[in-house]
């Protein structure tokens, strides 16, 4: 297992000395890292980053977020993404190549106040992030119930490979859509279980820094505290993929624990 | 100011709130306070009160006042009508507008603004009591905030006026000796980077009085620094100042 | 010149579906019954160098209001009372909405519907407080700061400003040689009466109290009844583009009377004061 020295951060704070490669949330001065976000900072084999506990979410390419539908012009749809930018769904990726505003009617399709899985498939320093709902699992969410996250605590929802979702989501009988940028939609028949689903996820965004919550999860959702089984099946919604590169650094010590290993 | 009329400083030593002149007022900061804006905090400095809230990175209005290649940064700083001996009227005064400016220009620097371009980050200081040196709290308590809120900052910014009084340079002169003694000058300082981001001078000093101000002000910013670290570490890791590292 | 607006918070159908269904129900999606309000929190002499003040938080509504008393001449007409400003501001930092800049028309109402339920109740006896009849008064200004908005900043700021009015200490102030001097003591203000504001909104058929930021986003329409200590009606504000029946209206009416107490009796408690 790669050495990997932790500690807690504020902006200004010196992480490291030496000639360390910058990967994320730090700057590099002439020979130290230094923080530029409060968060948890990881020095390893392969550089230095910080991951940030407090931020409004920032679009990246390939992300899946839930977004709300806030207004049209006659070509796309206006989409409000709980980020800086608001974001665009091109009439076109609904309707199809041959989309006439004269024909198709874009209202019918997507109202304002309606909720959307989205993939991000553009977005630069120039303009504004741009959206399809045309892979499986995206498009208009019909029913849930809707939570507000702090994207910074998305990874430590999602989990390594989805594990700490799932555990919710198999204790509590539901189905959890989570964007990345921060917007969570529970969906479920039991009423019982969506809240206590909602608990676990408030529970883990406010202690998102903390050792050993995963076990105080568990004890919430009355789970035998057991080893993790891994993640098999991940939600496209999740965006799985991006949760593990920027893992959850206590994830991580948890797991070894578990696993015997030593760091 | 140039005349005091009495004594600030008693034979003992003591000034007019019994502080010797290197001691700070008290400062206390709670971060998070505002609940819808993406960063905040509340400083009680003495018997300065203000409430500092943090919107951003979000989108310009109006879109033309945008900036390609980085964020647009607004700062204003802004005295409730309650918050000083006299009521004050609400609309913005030119010292407002003055001290909005230099505030600014104190946090510019230390904000990585190439990281968000065609973005806004808007500061919004308040004051709900004044006491002297609130310029130097506001500061403060806007880095505070900025980190709060997640904003890319190269260091963290603090603040301290240091001044004259009956001839005698003090640390942190408070709304009396601002009033009545010799010189003001408010300091904000990266104390990482070891940069003076804010120096402004009201009074007379000689040249020696100068540098002695100035030293005794960037002390004081170390000061504050360490309560600015302290109130966000405790927000964000609570009572752990260490990272458990298990083996 | 006023005129109509894109709606500043667009609430997701989800929500919006979610709230009727509970509503419906006699339930709110925070958990609340249709006629309970949110937990209140009042601070007092919060800021020392004002008269009076006070911090009040209704949910996540923050609101403070401080009161300077000064001398000055009497407004025309009035010249035997003493003289009551009340002005507010939605600052900048209450809601990623505000902007900062002069008062728009929801702040001048927020105001105007906030002095008229104090000025007209003759919550403070501004008899009492005259100098030179005709020339020098008492002025006193109370100014609101709202710091977070998150829905009814119509009574959140209402109890602060009297919550602040009931704590102030007055200077007394005399005349010597046509002068006005401050003698340095201090007396309690002359209070009448304790006016509470109650704000009802409608949403379908149903009417709710105190609404949240979201139901506000979601409302057809508002009312804010205040009532004094003896029950009677003092001032009424009806908002939104919406409408009410008669029969909703006369019942907002008496909910107001009776919740206004329930309040009045918190406010006394938390001020701990015999008025």
């Amino acid at each position: 297992m790669q050495e990997i020295k932790r500690k807690y951060v504020i902006p200004g704070d010196k992480i490291v000395e030496g000639n360390f490669r910058p990967l994320m949330n730090v700057i590099k001065t002439d020979n130290s890292i230094i923080a530029t976000r409060i968060g948890i900072a990881e020095t390893g084999r392969d550089g230095v980053k910080v991951i940030p506990l407090s931020g409004v979410y920032i679009p990246r390419v390939n992300d899946i977020v839930i977004g709300k539908i806030i207004d049209h012009s006659s070509l796309s749809w206006e989409v409000d993404v709980n980020s800086c930018f608001s974001a665009h769904l091109p009439a076109q990726d609904v309707f199809g190549r041959d989309f006439s505003p004269a024909r198709d009617d874009m209202g019918r399709q997507l109202a304002i106040g309606d909720l959307i899985a989205a993939r991000i498939i553009a977005f630069d320093r120039t303009r504004d992030p741009m959206l399809t709902i045309q892979d499986k699992d995206l498009g208009k969410i019909p029913r849930g119930e809707l939570l507000k996250i702090s994207a910074t605590r998305v990874p430590r929802l999602i989990g390594k490979r989805g594990s700490m979702i799932q555990t919710i989501e198999q204790a509590t009988q539901t189905r959890v859509l989570i964007g990345q940028n921060g917007i969570v939609v529970v969906m479920g028949r039991n009423p019982e279980g969506i809240k206590l689903a909602m608990r676990a996820i408030r529970m883990v965004e406010e202690e998102a820094h903390t050792a050993n919550l995963t076990q105080r999860v568990k004890v919430l959702l009355n789970v035998p505290d057991s080893p993790q089984a891994e993640g098999t099946s991940v939600t496209q919604a999740q965006n799985g993929q991006k949760g593990e590169e920027i893992q959850s650094a206590i994830e991580d010590v948890e797991e070894e624990l578990e696993e015997g290993e030593q760091t | 100011m140039i005349n005091q009329t009495r004594n600030l400083i008693d034979e003992n030593g003591r000034r007019t709130d019994g502080r010797t002149a290197d001691e700070l007022r008290e400062v206390k900061i709670t971060v998070g306070v505002v609940k819808n804006a993406d960063g905040s905090a509340f400083i009680e400095f003495g018997k300065n009160k203000i409430i500092v809230a943090v919107y951003g990175p979000r989108e310009v209005h109006p879109k033309h006042m945008a900036l390609p290649d980085r964020c647009v940064l607004r700062c204003r700083y802004h005295m409730s009508p309650f918050s000083t001996d006299t009521r004050k009227n609400p609309a913005p005064s030119r010292r407002e507008v003055e001290i909005s400016k230099v505030m600014r220009e104190a946090l510019e620097p230390a904000l990585i603004l190439e990281d968000y371009p065609r973005a806004a980050i808007d500061v919004f200081v308040e004051v709900l009591q004044a006491d002297g040196g609130s310029r130097c709290a506001g500061i403060a308590a806007a880095s505070i905030a900025l980190a709060d809120a997640g904003i890319n900052m190269r260091d963290i910014v603090s603040a301290c006026a240091a001044g004259k009084v009956d001839n005698k340079i003090v640390l942190d002169i408070n709304d009396i000796e601002d009033k009545e003694g010799g010189a003001d000058m408010p300091v904000a300082y990266m104390p990482h980077l070891e940069q003076v981001t804010l120096l402004q001078l009201d009074g007379i000093l000689t040249s020696e009085q100068f540098n002695e101000c100035v030293d005794k002000a960037l002390s004081g910013c170390n000061m504050v620094y360490e309560i600015q670290k302290q109130a966000l570490m405790q927000k964000y890791f609570g009572n752990e100042t260490e990272l458990k590292e298990e083996q | 010149m006023s005129s109509s607006k894109r709606s500043t918070i667009i609430v997701e159908h989800l929500r919006k579906q979610q709230m009727w269904d509970a509503i419906s129900k006699g339930k709110r999606l925070d958990g609340r019954n249709l006629n309970d309000i949110r937990p209140l929190e009042i601070e007092i002499d919060i800021i020392n160098k004002a008269n009076g003040s006070a911090r009040v938080k209704l949910g996540n509504s923050e609101v403070v209001a401080g009161v300077k008393v000064e001398t000055g001449e009497p407004f025309e007409g009035l010249e035997n009372k003493g003289a009551l400003i009340l002005s507010a501001e939605v600052l900048p930092t209450a809601s990623p909405y505000s902007e900062p800049g002069p008062p728009d028309e929801e702040t001048v109402e927020l105001a105007r519907v906030v002095d008229r339920g104090v000025r007209e109740s003759e919550m403070i006896d501004l008899d009492k407080l005259v100098l030179v009849p005709g020339k020098t008064v008492y002025t006193i200004f109370v100014d609101c700061s709202v710091i977070n908005a998150d829905g009814n900043l119509f009574d959140a700021t209402s109890y602060a400003v009297v919550s602040a009015l009931v704590s102030t200490k007055l200077p007394v102030f005399e005349m010597q040689d046509d002068k006005v001097v401050d003698t340095g003591n201090e007396q309690d203000p002359p209070i009448n009466t304790i006016p509470i504001s109650i704000t009802a909104v409608r949403i379908g058929d149903v009417v709710i109290l105190d609404p949240s930021a979201e139901e506000e986003a979601c409302m057809d329409a508002r009312i804010t009844v205040t009532t004094n200590s003896n029950g009677d009606y003092t001032a009424t504000q009806k908002g939104s583009t919406g409408s009410f029946t008669i029969e909703q209206i006369k019942r907002a009416a008496e909910i107001a009377k009776v919740k206004g107490e329930e309040i009045r009796i918190k406010l006394k408690e938390l001020l701990k004061t015999g008025q």
